[in-house]
């Protein structure tokens, strides 16, 4: 759960985030939209804790403040960002499984194994992730998200690069993290038909 | 398992598989000690390590920079960010995956420096390694802290570069210097000379990781 109130961010002399306030429940989907530049994806990476805000009153994800309660913070946050980070010399299972060693979960490679199945990849496991298509990068980046079981799903732009197949397979494991009763913020240009709400941010608050 | 251990491993996988710094900084190291073994015909009285020492911090702080920068450029530096791992166990885990490249790369240049320089060292040859082994961590954690802080930076290889060598060569690399100077020369300097290469990578292993936490 995310609880945001009188959120301020900027770069300079640029506001990107006005005091901004916003809440989401357990099982939620909230898609958020608006034009380039209206501060989606800083909201998503301060979320995150990768950038810190300048003010706020209230900042917390599960009632952990984002400031100072950061590693509690980033053990329930699932993220993926618009380009998902990975490294092209080791396989798809073994990005995977590197991610899920450090994050301290147990059977590493077998949970790699079975995330890998769930996202459509399970054939391509043992190939180098450097020869993976961007629709491929993509499920990788998903299953790395949802890997360690976070309570809050923070995802930018995530159909980018997919084919359908790959839309409706990172649908549906949307739709069963949402049963699992976590709380999901959607960065994207298109409404979705399964979101609770929609968010359209404008020069950094909502419309 | 065990934090260090993960990220030491990805270090070296992702190193091996690729090449692309160990072998790049084993040529660049090759050509200086060339230059230098072409310049030394004229003084036939060359003694001392200072050749050793530049080589392996000029490489050394190249393949560390190098490390951090494909990591920062990849995004790959934010993946590791994100995990539930504290700073200084990112930064212990990093510098940990750096020093054992180092290691590699500086017993090369090692290797090599005996072969082009001949061995100066005599009998104290396995000492003056140990030297080396030890110089390195120093320079890891330095060129570690360095070039997280520099590589999002434009021009961050430079600036880690023009931020690590003054700290290292007052420090980590004087110390290093006269203690395989007094190897050559049977000096009684040795023993002070180690333990101060000692504890000045103490000082900058724990700064690192304290100036790590700090960060968040």
């Amino acid at each position: 759960m995310i609880k945001l109130n009188a959120f301020f961010k900027s770069f300079g002399p640029k506001k990107v985030l006005r005091g901004l306030n916003l809440e989401t429940e357990s099982g939620e989907i909230v898609t958020l939209v608006g034009n380039n530049g209206s501060g989606k994806t800083t909201l998503l990476r301060i979320l995150t804790t990768l950038d810190v805000p300048d003010s706020y009153n209230i900042a917390e994800i599960d009632g952990f403040d984002l400031s100072t309660n950061r590693e509690e913070v980033r053990s329930r946050i699932g993220y993926l960002s618009h380009n998902p980070p990975y490294y092209p010399e080791l396989t798809g299972v073994e990005n995977l499984k590197f991610w899920l060693d450090l994050n301290s979960i147990e059977n590493s490679e077998e949970k790699a194994r079975n995330l890998l199945a769930q996202v459509g990849l399970i054939s391509f496991s043992d190939d180098l992730s450097g020869n993976y298509s961007r629709g491929m990068i993509q499920r990788l980046g998903f299953s790395m998200a949802i890997s360690h079981s976070p309570t809050t799903l923070l995802l930018d732009e995530p159909f980018t690069g997919l084919d359908s197949e790959g839309t409706e397979i990172i649908e549906e494991l949307l739709l069963k993290q949402k049963e699992d009763g976590c709380s999901i913020v959607i960065v994207s240009h298109d409404e979705l038909s399964y979101s609770d709400r929609t968010i359209k941010l404008e020069r950094g608050e909502i419309a | 398992m065990n934090t260090l251990i993960v990220l030491i491993r990805k270090e070296l996988k992702v190193e091996f598989r690729s090449l692309q710094g160990i072998v790049s900084s084993a040529l660049l190291s090759f050509m200086i000690l060339m230059t230098f073994k072409f310049s030394m015909f004229l003084d036939s009285n060359f003694e001392g390590t200072g050749v050793l020492w530049s080589v392996i911090l000029l490489t050394g702080l190249g393949l560390i920079t190098h490390i951090s920068t494909r990591e920062s450029e990849r995004g790959t530096f934010e993946l590791l960010k994100l995990s539930s791992i504290t700073r200084y166990q990112l930064f212990l885990g990093r510098m940990a995956g750096s020093l054992l490249l180092l290691w590699i790369l500086s017993t090369i240049i090692t290797i090599l420096y005996v072969i082009l320089f001949e061995n100066q060292f005599g009998n104290n040859l396995s000492l003056a390694y140990l030297v080396v082994l030890v110089g390195c961590i120093g320079i890891a954690a330095v060129g570690t802290l360095a070039a997280s802080t520099a590589t999002p930076l434009h021009g961050g290889w430079m600036i880690t570069s023009l931020f690590s060598i003054p700290i290292l060569l007052f420090t980590v690399i004087e110390a290093s210097l006269r203690a395989t100077d007094a190897l050559i020369t049977n000096d009684s300097e040795f023993q002070l000379a180690f333990m101060l290469l000692i504890l000045y990578n103490l000082a900058f292993v724990t700064g690192g990781a304290w100036l790590s936490e700090l960060s968040e």
